[in-house]
């Protein structure tokens, strides 16, 4: 990706650039047009490229291979996870433990098997840091909780939940525990045995890879339903011809990450260091939403409210008059609702506080001298809002 | 997305300020989204002179109270007055069902406006 075009690119939790490996090396298996599952000679160097990227996938995770099942991406393999192991207690339908800040394709579905199945839900509550509690989740667990599911990190304030605790206390009570770990995979280091988490969900595209391919790491495939019957592909548990110049994206992307990401890391805390410095020293009033250390959140990740404005305000104006990309969790939804963040809301803060974040999120391709024009930018055009408002500091 | 009515009324909203002197004020609000429109105008004779405003809220509720300012300056009460709903829409351009709630705005300015001056005459 040409770093020129991504000056202003700040929204990386949405979806990363595709890196330029990643770009080239799909290229070429465009016209691999053989069906691997097909038993012609063409179909074996296909097959390779699947193992091949079945091999790198499980590398990032420190899995192995036969563990990795590929998917379209983050929500199919959260939808499948759920569903999956939940469908093998339809005539006993039980509980599940969630957050009550997943992603909506995690929250969606708990809430599918609840009013449609007859399953029960406990949603666990994050605390002002953006963090669930290890015992909140030791005295949700009941007699029947068949699943839990959990986000690793989270995508509007980059908290990081304490998964290697809950997969233990989880563990002695013989709960399967899925990670939602589409915002943490390429961003910090992931070892799914010693987590020792039963399923986790990643997607290629916040990882610098594309759209539309990722994954489901499942410890025990009897412990979960195929998601799709037919030709018997990825092991008979998500049948479909295989989708080879995705999987090489995923392939090369996990690879990439696999080689850079302690790079990247260190990198991007280094960078949120600056913006959290030059923010601070800056004359406008604001908080940062949820844990900012390097231990308790992620390094790319920065959830800030600023008083006195709408966020959805100020994205507009960064976008439009100084080609900055943010991101904002509350919007006008209609004349009767709105939308409000429902991870800002759950960890506590105000509607006023909810209603006038952004989320920065920032990568690979994001430097100094961005993070110090994105911040010039910033101040300018809240205090223009200040102004427009009529609470300008006098 | 954002029509380029909005953009261009948001991104430089020429109308934002006080005036020395208003003649009328009012201020509007929705209680659902929390937007906040505070206007202030000034008349000479039957006609507007001038008006100006401070907004707290979304895009497209800054654009709509800019949009509302222009309109008036220098239009008689009457002809202000007898805007008609449709046209009072048409004003913002085309919006996104998230953004109609400005409509609401734009069209509760005007009766806002007409409710003050017919205060003023009665």
């Amino acid at each position: 990706m040409d770093q020129q075009h991504l000056q202003g690119y700040f929204d990386y939790n949405a979806t990363t650039p595709i890196s330029k490996g990643v770009a080239l090396s799909m290229q070429p298996i465009i016209n691999l047009f053989a069906n691997p599952s097909s038993p012609n000679r063409y179909s074996v160097n296909n097959r390779a490229v699947i193992s091949q990227a079945r091999e790198n996938l499980a590398g990032l995770l420190g899995a192995s291979s036969e563990n990795i099942f590929f998917t379209s991406g983050g929500s199919e393999a959260n939808n499948w996870a759920i569903k999956g192991v939940l469908f093998k207690h339809l005539s006993h339908p039980g509980h599940i433990i969630t957050t009550s800040m997943e992603h909506a394709s995690v929250l969606d579905t708990v809430k599918y098997c609840v009013e449609r199945l007859g399953f029960s839900v406990t949603y666990l509550q994050p605390n002002i840091d953006g963090h669930i509690s290890v015992a909140d989740f030791e005295s949700a667990i009941q007699a029947n909780t068949q699943l839990a599911t959990i986000m690793f990190a989270n995508n509007e304030t980059g908290a990081i939940q304490p998964i290697e605790q809950i997969c233990k206390v989880a563990a002695e009570k013989a709960i399967p525990v899925h990670v939602d770990a589409v915002q943490f995979v390429g961003k910090r280091l992931v070892d799914v045995q010693q987590l020792g988490v039963d399923y986790l969900s990643l997607s290629a595209h916040k990882f610098y890879g594309p759209k539309g391919v990722g994954s489901l790491y499942i410890k025990d495939r009897d412990s979960i339903e195929p998601l799709i019957h037919g030709g018997g592909q990825e092991f008979s548990m998500r049948s479909g011809t295989e989708n080879l110049v995705a999987m090489t994206g995923i392939s090369i992307a996990a690879d990439e990450a696999k080689k850079d990401l302690v790079f990247w890391d260190r990198h991007c805390f280094k960078l949120k260091q600056q913006m959290m410095t030059l923010l601070e020293n800056s004359p406008i009033a604001l908080t940062f939403n949820g844990a900012t250390n390097y231990a308790s959140a992620l390094s790319n990740t920065l959830n800030i409210s600023i008083n006195g404005i709408r966020g959805e305000a100020l994205a507009l104006r960064m976008e439009m008059l100084h080609g900055f990309i943010i991101s904002v969790g509350s919007a006008c939804s209609n004349n009767k609702t709105k939308q409000l963040s429902h991870v800002l809301t759950a960890m506590g803060l105000t509607e006023e506080q909810v209603l006038g974040a952004i989320r920065v999120s920032f990568g690979c391709f994001t430097d100094e001298q961005q993070i110090s024009r994105f911040v010039d930018a910033l101040v300018t055009e809240v205090q223009q809002l200040l102004r427009i408002s009529g609470s300008e500091p006098s | 997305m954002y029509n380029d009515i909005i953009i261009d009324n948001f991104s430089h909203p020429e109308f934002v300020g006080d005036l020395e002197s208003a003649d009328h004020q009012f201020e509007i609000g929705n209680p659902v989204c929390g937007d906040r429109i505070q206007m202030q105008v000034s008349l000479d004779g039957d006609s507007i002179l001038d008006s100006r405003f401070r907004a707290w809220g979304c895009a497209t509720s800054v654009a709509a109270a800019n949009v509302f300012c222009r309109s008036i300056i220098g239009k008689s009460f009457a002809e202000v007055s007898a805007r008609q709903t449709a046209e009072i829409s048409a004003m913002l351009g085309e919006l996104e069902p998230s953004q109609q709630h400005c409509v609401n705005i734009l069209n509760e300015l005007h009766r806002e406006l007409s409710l003050a001056v017919s205060l003023e005459e009665g």
